[in-house]
């Protein structure tokens, strides 16, 4: 997978970009505010359909324009790609794939992957689980696209439940608990399938984890990732049963595959509270990169990487490290603070005044 | 808050709104153009639910839809009354009887479970189930809901209550595809559904 030229027409600071990218490694310079990361969003926008910043898809569009156009052209499996796509404030965005119009937008997911590390993803380790359990959920779409379909059926189990308990008012009568048992019993066997999932896809992120984290941390040290989910020593359907009372109380469902977590750990101490934040940016990073790695491997082809401002809180020598162990494919990679010493990119872009010129 | 039209016209936005998929803006927009529309137009629709609400009822038996109090197959005698086919929606036995594998006897639901949209069992036509199951010598009952989340909800609540009751119940076979409505299948694959379906133990 490789995307070779991208178009840019009215997507936020860019009247019009074309964009050329090399093979391996491009980089994009530019002070803060110049709009990099721009670039990055909108490639990232034909992979996933959203914008990795989580801002809504309008907000792409040019200031005064009516309309984006991104197009991008490459190679997916051998083959020509041409992805055209044209983002509108309402109504449906039209993607036109070697051209011909899709139907669906949605039919676009998967045609394009991408693994993106952005700033924010400092979160993955100081954040909620949430988001680690969402790190989990999408690595396994990427690797198993049908995993999709079960992660929307677990939702609407539960929110299917969690109507129910809430309609209880906190008291179950007898025949709402027979239909609880229902519930609990789709959740048991959908839930039950996601959580194993998720955990046979950490056993394989946890070599690939401490790897990279050794070759972009300042101090190399043991790495640790345990999936945790406090329903696992008596299994999801006891574990409903013992927590039925309380979920009724309380009106929601208190245990299962939405609660679970990922348990990081530096050193043996959990990374969320007792690592610097050099050290949680660090395993951040690796995790992007371990997830990377497994999706190379499963689909036999390299997403195409897009590190935004991946250098602030590297020191030379791991921004370094880091490049000289950048895996296989095509990567793209903005910064504000130039390049490291040993830095030698196949192609250098200066992004200033909304235009993109070659270094 | 009191409304920017007149009472006629509110009403019935009113009344628009409160039918299945219609929102607020849509009963307005529908509510302008009967308002709009030759008055012979608008009579039309108000005849035709005037009749089909007078002439055309729920079978007292099924639940399927029925002119006067029993359906066409319900009445039809030749058809196997041990065993019937449980479905959601009268649609649904237009579905089944395209395939011409059935030749038992059917009983609608009105509905699945989902407690999101306050549907539980006892909105459904279940009591009714299990008293015609009571009378009419069931020996099997087939589990003919949709193959998506909240049909095999129901399914699986129907099979757990009527283990005991009926010496036989059966579910359609999956090869349906999965998530969508049993009236969208084409006749073929929902044949063979039928003609594949398994006991089920709940
Ligand atoms: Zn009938």
């Amino acid at each position: 997978m490789r995307l070779d030229r991208v178009w840019l027409q009215d997507v936020r600071s860019y009247a019009t970009a074309d964009i050329e990218l090399s093979p391996r490694l491009t980089v994009l310079l530019g002070d803060n505010g110049e709009g990099k990361t721009n670039v990055l969003e909108a490639i990232g926008w034909l992979a996933t359909l959203a914008s990795f910043r989580g801002a809504p898809t309008e907000s792409m569009i040019r200031q005064g324009a009516n309309s984006a156009i991104i197009r991008a052209e490459g190679e997916r499996e051998g083959r020509a790609l041409l992805i055209e796509t044209e983002l509108v404030f309402s109504g449906r965005n039209r993607v036109l794939l070697n051209r011909q119009p899709l139907k669906r937008a949605r039919d676009l997911l998967g045609v394009l992957r991408v693994t993106v590390f952005a700033p924010d993803d400092l979160d993955l380790v100081k954040g909620g689980p949430a988001g680690r359990r969402r790190y989990l959920d999408e690595a396994l779409v990427a690797s198993h696209p049908r995993y999709d379909a079960l992660q929307s059926e677990v939702d609407k189990v539960l929110k299917q439940r969690n109507a129910l308990l809430k309609g209880a008012q906190g008291r179950l009568q007898e025949e709402a608990a027979f239909t609880l048992d229902v519930w609990d019993a789709k959740l048991v066997e959908s839930g039950g399938r996601l959580a194993e999932a998720r955990q046979h896809l950490l056993d394989r992120l946890h070599p690939l984890l401490a790897q990279t984290y050794d070759a972009v941390a300042n101090r190399p040290a043991e790495v640790t990732a345990r999936y945790v989910a406090d329903w696992a020593d008596a299994g999801l359907a006891q574990a409903l049963v013992t927590s039925r009372r309380d979920d009724v109380r309380r009106g929601v469902s208190t245990t299962g595959p939405h609660r679970d977590d990922i348990d990081l750990r530096i050193g043996g101490l959990p990374a969320r509270t007792h690592a610097s934040q050099g050290e949680q940016r660090s395993l951040a990073l690796a995790l992007r990169l371990a997830a990377h790695h497994v999706i190379t491997d499963v689909t036999g082809s390299a997403p195409v990487l897009l590190l935004d401002d991946v250098f602030s809180e590297l020191d030379p020598d791991r921004s370094d490290a880091l490049l000289e162990n950048l895996p296989v494919g095509q990567t793209l990679l903005t910064s504000a603070s130039g390049l490291p010493p040993k830095a030698t990119p196949d192609r250098i872009l200066i992004v200033r005044d909304g235009r993109i010129t070659l270094g | 808050m009191t409304s920017v039209y007149a009472k006629p016209v509110q009403e019935l936005i009113d009344e628009l709104g409160r039918l299945p998929g219609v929102g607020p803006k849509s009963a307005q927009r529908i509510a302008f153009h009967l308002l709009k529309v030759e008055k012979g137009d608008a009579l039309r629709l108000a005849t035709a639910i005037i009749e089909a609400k007078d002439r055309v009822t729920f079978c007292q038996r099924c639940f399927n839809i029925a002119e006067g109090g029993m359906c066409a197959l319900c009445a039809d005698d030749r058809r196997d009354p041990t065993i019937l086919c449980v479905v959601e929606e009268p649609r649904d036995i237009v579905a089944v009887e395209k395939t011409q594998e059935y030749q038992g006897r059917y009983h609608v639901l009105q509905g699945a479970i989902s407690p999101i949209d306050g549907v539980g069992p006892e909105q459904l036509r279940i009591r009714e189930l299990l008293a015609r199951i009571d009378g009419e010598s069931v020996q099997e009952v087939i589990l003919c809901t949709n193959p998506n989340l909240e049909g095999e909800a129901t399914a699986m609540y129907l099979s757990r209550l009527l283990r005991g009751l009926v010496p036989k119940v059966t579910r359609i076979a999956s090869g349906l595809p999965v998530g969508g409505d049993l009236e969208y299948a084409d006749e073929l694959t929902l044949g063979r559904a039928l003609e594949g379906r398994r006991e089920v133990d709940g």
